[in-house]
């Protein structure tokens, strides 16, 4: 599927600012679930000392700094994207291995294997404890607490019913990004991204990153490792109304690591199992083919899509606009 | 290790044969209070040494204590009470301290010191030296893998869960470079000696240590106290150490020899700010403020007076996680937005890079010797305590049996989200604790930290009761520093800071231990070893050379000395001073710096804005407190005397007190109630909470001076310290007492004149200086030209009385009777109070002087304040007689140009601060999307 996407930031400072500088994370990475065809980022008023590099989490992260006074700052991000989807919805792969087996695709058959006769979850988990001088795995950077998605005994305790002796992760994980997405609320404006994960745990309540953050932290909380996915889903208007420009937004979900088709086995997910507990969507690699990878960390602060450090401009009004569209090709 | 355990250092002995020690010195070395059983005494040099039965002259003492004491002089030991009294007092001079002010009414704890330094003998400090070299070699190593390719990490030797799984490690600083080729300027590693007489490291301080400023003042005050001891034993000097730091720091910032260094403080609220300050001024730094400097174009800039200028290199004293709000903790304003971009972008050294604070984790220890044998191929030198991270499946269960034994710690210290906690004695706890606390440790293993427990030496204190004194016995911590040398290496500073504490255990300087000296002896035979000691290796790892001649010399005789490989190195032989190394001065105020090191500060004579604002404010505040406390003075005795029948001069002191807030709002006027007034105006002189008046002011004075302590002398800053506290914790039994407020004053009255002295006698003149200056005449011709203004509508100058009052506020008592005699003439008067241009006290001479002080800082603002300078009144040139052409009947004119005069300085005051200060104070706000 071929997706453009339009995603412009505007700041109306009053009053102006002299000087500011900023991080951005908004140009989307080629993966083998996505190529990006075409990629641009303006800054308006014109920008210094533009500089784009790749982060610790390989995203392109970009830096410039407002030199002179400005009383606005306008933030276009223009992609192309043509994704792949993962070889196979998951629902569907699943239904479908015991008949499949030797005729679906690789990531099916992946996927099976995780699915009936993947690893209990507790060895996913063990193989993050350390012993010595035993080889570790780089992901497990991602099992530890972070800011926004903290290791607790009530996030590990929501989760532990999906968590059954010996389960496999795959199965475990699907059925509690199932389990989020039926409990919690999805409620516009009703959080902030200051509103920590404990407090959407309680209230039941929130937006994607919040999903996203309550979903890591209960994986985290029970020593497995996963990461924080954000991007952008193509939504189809209501039936018979035209596509609005502008009316979409960033999206987040989640990536739990599955270890037995990871590591150097050369697989193009590379064992994450993408989760999205907004809308119950998973796949290996990425929840589907109208999902669009902009940047992963541990967590929402590592990946903020654009941040900045103002000097004057005590109030603002912030702007965002998304437009995923798809295009006839 | 094995190596390590064959030393044992000799006891030596005092026997009242030999010539030195008297016999109550003797008497006292024997009654000292003994180590507790098991644990190694210092003074004794060894484990539970008592003196041979049947002779009693027989003192069991180390070899540094047993030489110690023969130089105590013919007083011995009992000599040193009076000592101790001195030692207190220059604490207190020095305005040594710990807390600054964290809340400013609260009285500041002065550094506590003890008066026996620590001795460390040469065969000790051997070890420690190259031992703690070896381990920073060690931890360079760790942040070059750590922040680069990872190696430790995939191949198990570190667990991740220590390393990225901790706070202190910093995603942001992956994959980049370290400017000058080393993570690592400095650190600090904790030691403590063991039973078996061997030093053991605890932990190690890498992200902002503290100490180098604290024990450089210790060094400066015992070494007074033992003239003759430091001298002849000969102990290690530490000048050599701290230049080579500033050297080092130059040769690994961009700029090299020429570069700019800049300490970055949190500010005066830290309890450390004591020393960043004393350090930033000893070694020539410039002391900075994250609010002080910006990024441009990638690169970092200090905001001064002269316009910016590049920053190089930062010594930082601000956690990481503060350091930019860009990209670490967003709500930041300790820090500088942009500055890891910076960093990346190879333009500014920081030491350390950004991203040690992990190496700090107790948890590491135990995965050193392992690493020091497959990173280094060596075995460590000084080992660490032994320590067990719970993380590991196998330590747990190896160690929690122990328990009893150890020491519980939090292996991410101070992270509540990672379940911090405060250490534990794992011998204080019962048996359901001790379960409590495994379940914990169970659960959360990678949280918990064990460590044994280890009985840790004393060293003998003098305590100084007057009527016994004694030699006590305290547990000591020995924090000892390796810094950056010039040679692209590190070098041991050959002294360091001890921890006392008290017979329980080790407290931290927070929680109120005491420090002492730490004298570093030098071997009987050798030249002392220096200070400028390079560790061969870790050049040939940093600076991509083979290892030379000297370097593997260096490797073979690793714990030996290190002066003829240096020497090698550097080509050129360094004939050794006479006494050693250069000896380190007291200093009286900024210029008496040793010259090598203030040389960098004097030429660039750089003053931020943030500073130039605050010397501003400084003398805008301490001019008010004079005049304020000469208000209030004046005050009191009209109203304690006969002339409070005069009502004009009444209302003209009511005027002026209502007008400069001394008294509470709502107050009944002196008219009205004198008595009230009175005493509503004495209790205003210590609340700073509902008035103005001189607390207040002189509360004002000491917030800015602590901004720019670094440009203050000692003595300086001790007037400003005891006049503020003169008045906030006033010494008087009755807060309503005119009779006593009227001691204090005049007490307060002479620090002011002191401290006045101190502002234009004993400063540089660079631009922060006149800024202060302007401050100071900004504010005399405001108070001056308003109070004589208000006494003109008063009607006070036509009263005997009132005449006398208004030329007492102007302080020309004096000079009147001396030009005018017993004439009380409007005219002559009013010649002496605005026309004249000899007495500093007339608007004239005021207008002057400002006008004078605006015009020297034309060149910084482009004739900016040459413009302010015209707009101050000329008034020697005054008419007197078209001011008032009929006594004081018509004063429309004069009350014009005193309103002139009040205009001219506000007006000046606000273009200041747009010209100069604007860009200084203002907030940064940290937005997302």
């Amino acid at each position: 599927m071929l997706l453009r996407i339009s995603h412009e930031t505007c700041y109306d400072y009053a009053p102006g600012v002299d000087t500011a500088q900023h991080m951005a994370h908004l140009q989307p990475p080629d993966t083998p679930y996505q190529s990006v065809l075409s990629h641009r980022i303006d800054v308006a008023p014109p920008c210094a000392d533009f500089d784009t590099r790749l982060d610790a989490f390989g995203n392109h992260r970009s830096y410039w700094a407002m030199s002179s006074f400005h009383q606005s700052m306008e933030v276009s991000a223009h992609s192309e994207v043509r994704t792949h989807g993962p070889q196979g919805d998951l629902v569907d792969a699943m239904a479908r291995v015991p008949d499949a087996a030797g005729n679906a695709g690789a990531d099916v058959e992946a996927l099976a294997l995780a699915r009936r006769a993947g690893q209990p979850w507790e060895a996913a988990r063990d193989l993050f404890c350390y012993a010595a001088g035993q080889a570790t795995d780089a992901v497990s950077e991602f099992s530890y607490a972070s800011h926004h998605a903290p290791v607790d005994a009530a996030f590990a305790a929501y989760a532990a019913p999906s968590f059954s002796a010996g389960r496999p992760l795959a199965a475990a994980a699907c059925e509690l990004m199932e389990r989020i997405h039926r409990d919690f609320v999805y409620e516009a404006l009703s959080t902030e991204i200051s509103t920590p994960a404990l407090e959407v745990l309680a209230d039941r309540r929130g937006v994607c990153q919040d999903f996203a953050h309550v979903l890591l932290a209960c994986l985290r909380s029970l020593g497995l490792a996963a990461r924080y996915v954000s991007g952008y889903m193509l939504t189809e208007p209501p039936p018979g109304q035209p596509r609005l420009t502008g009316a979409d937004a960033s999206h987040a979900w989640v990536a739990v690591y599955l270890p037995e088709l990871g590591g150097n086995r050369g697989l193009p997910h590379g064992g994450w199992l993408d989760l999205d507990p907004t809308n119950n969507r998973a796949g290996l690699g990425t929840p589907g083919h109208d999902y669009v990878r902009l940047a992963v960390g541990r967590d929402f602060a590592d990946v903020s899509p654009l941040r900045g450090v103002l000097q004057g401009g005590a109030n603002h009004t912030l702007q965002v606009r998304v437009t995923v569209a798809p295009v006839d090709d | 290790m094995e190596n390590y355990k064959t030393f044992s250092p000799q006891p030596g002995s005092a026997r009242a044969a030999s010539a030195a020690p008297d016999l109550s010195t003797l008497e006292l070395l024997r009654r000292a209070q003994a180590a507790p059983p098991g644990v190694w005494d210092e003074l004794r040099g060894g484990l539970e040494l008592k003196p041979p039965e049947g002779d009693p002259q027989f003192v069991p003492l180390s070899g540094p204590w047993s030489e110690f004491v023969q130089h105590l002089g013919p007083q011995g030991l009992v000599g040193l009470n009076p000592r101790v009294a001195q030692l207190e007092r220059q604490v207190r001079d020095n305005g040594i301290s710990y807390n600054v002010y964290a809340d400013a009414d609260r009285p500041q704890r002065p550094w506590s010191l003890d008066l026996l330094p620590l001795m460390v003998d040469a065969l000790s400090w051997q070890q420690i030296e190259s031992g703690v070299l070896q381990r920073m070699r060690l931890l360079e190593h760790i942040m070059a893998d750590t922040y680069g390719p990872q190696r430790l990490l995939k191949t198990g030797m570190l667990p991740t869960a220590l390393v990225q799984g901790h706070p202190g490690y910093l995603h942001a600083m992956q994959g980049v470079a370290p400017v000058g080729g080393q993570h690592l300027a400095l650190a600090a590693f904790d030691l403590a000696r063991g039973p078996d007489g061997c030093w053991w490291m605890l932990s190690q301080r890498t992200e902002a240590p503290s100490g180098l400023g604290y024990l450089l003042e210790n060094r400066l005050l015992i070494s007074r106290q033992f003239p003759q001891a430091f001298e002849t034993m000969p102990v290690q000097r530490l000048a050599d150490a701290y230049r080579g730091l500033v050297d080092g720091l130059k040769q690994r910032s961009p700029a090299g020899a020429d570069a700019h260094i800049a300490l970055l403080t949190p500010g005066p609220y830290n309890e450390t700010y004591f020393e960043h300050a004393y350090l930033a001024r000893y070694l020539g730094l410039t002391l900075v403020q994250g609010g002080d400097l910006l990024v441009r174009h990638q690169k970092l800039y200090l905001k001064t007076l002269q316009g910016l200028q590049r920053v190089h290199g930062l010594l930082k004293r601000v956690d990481d996680a503060w350091l930019d709000p860009l990209e670490l903790r967003a709500e930041s304003s300790l820090g500088v937005p942009g500055l890891l971009q910076v960093v990346r972008a190879g333009n500014v050294l920081l030491a350390n890079a950004p991203g040690s604070g992990f190496l700090e984790s107790s948890a590491l220890l135990g995965f050193m010797p392992a690493l020091a044998k497959s990173v280094l191929g060596e075995e460590l030198r000084l080992p660490a305590i032994p320590s067990w991270w719970c993380g590991e499946r196998s330590a747990m269960q190896q160690v929690l049996p122990r328990m009893g034994d150890c020491v519980i710690k939090p292996s991410y210290p101070a992270f509540s989200s990672r379940n911090s906690f405060e250490p534990v004695m794992g011998r204080t706890l019962s048996q359901r604790e001790r379960d409590e606390w495994s379940g914990r440790i169970f659960r959360d293993g990678a949280a918990h930290t064990l460590q044994a427990f280890l009985p840790i030496s004393h060293t003998p204190v003098w305590q100084a009761d007057a009527a016994a004194p004694s030699v006590g016995a305290r547990p000591v911590i020995l924090r000892v520093f390796a810094l950056a040398n010039a040679q692209g290496g590190w070098s041991v500073l050959p002294g360091g800071l001890a921890r006392l504490g008290t017979r329980e255990g080790i407290a931290s300087m927070q929680r109120g231990g005491s420090s002492a000296d730490v004298w570093v002896l030098t071997g009987r035979s050798g030249a002392p070893s220096g200070a400028a000691a390079a560790d061969g290796q870790s050049q040939s790892e940093n600076l991509g050379k083979g290892p030379s001649q000297s370097q593997t010399q260096s490797q073979t005789q690793a714990s030996g000395q290190t002066q003829s490989q240096n020497q090698n190195q550097s080509q050129t032989p360094r004939a050794p001073a006479p006494d050693g190394t250069a000896p380190l001065r007291p200093w009286q105020g900024m210029p008496s710096l040793t010259p090598t090191l203030a040389a960098g500060a004097l030429r660039q004579r750089i003053v931020t804005s943030r500073a130039a604002e605050n010397l501003f404010w400084m003398g805008r505040y301490t001019e008010r407190s004079e005049n304020i406390l000469r208000l209030t003075r004046l005050s009191l005795d009209v109203l304690g005397s006969e002339d409070q029948t005069c009502a004009p001069l009444i209302a003209w002191l009511n005027q002026l007190a209502v007008a400069h807030g001394l008294v509470v709002a709502g107050v009944p006027a002196a008219q009205q109630s004198r008595r009230v007034f009175e005493r509503s105006l004495v209790a205003g002189l210590w609340d700073t909470q509902h008035t103005t008046g001189v607390g207040f002011n002189l509360k004002a004075v000491f917030l800015a001076a602590s901004c720019v302590r670094e440009r203050l002398s000692p003595e300086h800053w001790s007037l400003i310290e005891q006049a503020q506290n003169t008045l906030l914790h006033p010494d008087v039994t009755d807060l309503y007492d005119p009779v006593q407020a009227q001691r204090v004053l005049v007490r307060t009255s002479q620090l002011m004149a002191a401290l006045t002295g101190a502002q234009t006698d004993r400063m540089t003149r660079d631009d922060g200086w006149r800024l202060l200056s302007i401050g100071r005449h900004i504010e005399r011709l405001d108070f001056l030209a308003h109070a004589l203004a208000c006494a003109v509508g008063a009607g006070a100058l036509q009263e005997q009385a009132g005449f006398d009052a208004v030329l007492a506020l102007f302080d020309s008592t004096i000079s009147f009777h001396a030009q005018y005699q017993q004439s009380r003439t409007v005219s002559a008067l009013l010649e002496l109070l605005l026309t004249n241009a000899d007495n500093p006290r007339a608007l004239a001479w005021v207008a002057h002087t400002l006008r004078a002080r605006l015009a020297r800082m034309g060149t910084l603002a482009d004739g900016g304040t040459e413009a302010l300078a015209a707009r101050v009144p000329q008034l020697a040139s005054a008419d007197l007689r078209a001011l008032c052409p009929d006594g004081l009947h018509t004063t429309p004119a004069l009350l014009a140009l005193l309103q002139d005069c009040r205009d001219a300085a506000r007006t000046t005051s606000d273009s200041l601060n747009t010209l100069f200060f604007a860009h200084s104070g203002e907030s940064s706000q940290s937005v997302g999307a």
